[in-house]
């Protein structure tokens, strides 16, 4: 079988990192239920999905969980 | 049937551009459609199932169906945990190729970790691979 490139949005990263994902987000300070921010920020939704998806093309760092800062979140 | 690795970081490596890349969206966060039925909350062993979702859907389309987060957010915008509509923002952009043909959705909750391994996760894979056709799958929770 061929993998499948995955990304994961984490908003557990302690709870995430035990699982080692591939390639993962967490955007510093968002809460459970919240993995893309709050309701109705589009802009800063597609900022987050854009981030999560940009790791795809970053140097690898398999299990480890990238953090990113969103301040208007 | 789609194996999972057990002992390795599962890391697939991805070598073209991201504009001709089509996504899916993975969800354990309990989003599905509104005409499928809801993940089963009253069995406190959880809900081993999935459910498709189209990527024609829309956000009054979607509902929440999970008892162990609080979703009050995700049932005013199901965007906070499933992008459907930051991922066409991103496809029409031309970030991304485009959307894949199927998403999926399940409730992440469950006491059988083993069969929810096992059993759902490959099923899922196997859907992603043979069905949804999309390059790259992106995750999320509640």
């Amino acid at each position: 079988m061929r993998g499948i490139p995955t990304v994961l949005i984490t908003v557990s990263p302690d709870v995430s990192r035990q699982m080692r994902p591939p390639r993962s987000l967490y955007p510093k300070g968002f809460r459970i239920g919240n993995s893309l921010g709050r309701p109705l920020m589009r802009e800063l939704q597609t900022r987050v999905l854009r981030d999560a998806l940009s790791l795809i093309k970053e140097p690898p760092r398999p299990g480890e969980i990238i953090e990113r800062d969103y301040s208007d979140y | 049937m789609s194996e999972l690795s057990r002992k390795c970081v599962p890391f697939t490596p991805y070598d073209r551009e991201l504009s001709r890349a089509t996504v899916a969206l993975v969800t354990a966060a309990g989003v599905h459609q509104k005409d499928q039925p809801p993940f089963n909350i009253a069995d406190e062993l959880g809900d081993l199932t999935f459910r498709i979702i189209s990527p024609e859907a829309k956000v009054e389309d979607l509902m929440v169906t999970h008892h162990h987060y609080d979703h009050s957010d995700a049932d005013q915008d199901v965007n906070v945990v499933f992008p459907i509509d930051p991922i066409r923002v991103l496809a029409s952009e031309g970030f991304i190729s485009g959307v894949a043909r199927e998403h999926i959705g399940f409730m992440g909750y469950t006491m059988q970790l083993k069969r929810m391994y096992e059993e759902t996760a490959p099923q899922i894979a196997e859907e992603i691979d043979k069905r949804s056709r999309a390059d790259l799958v992106v995750l999320t929770g509640g």
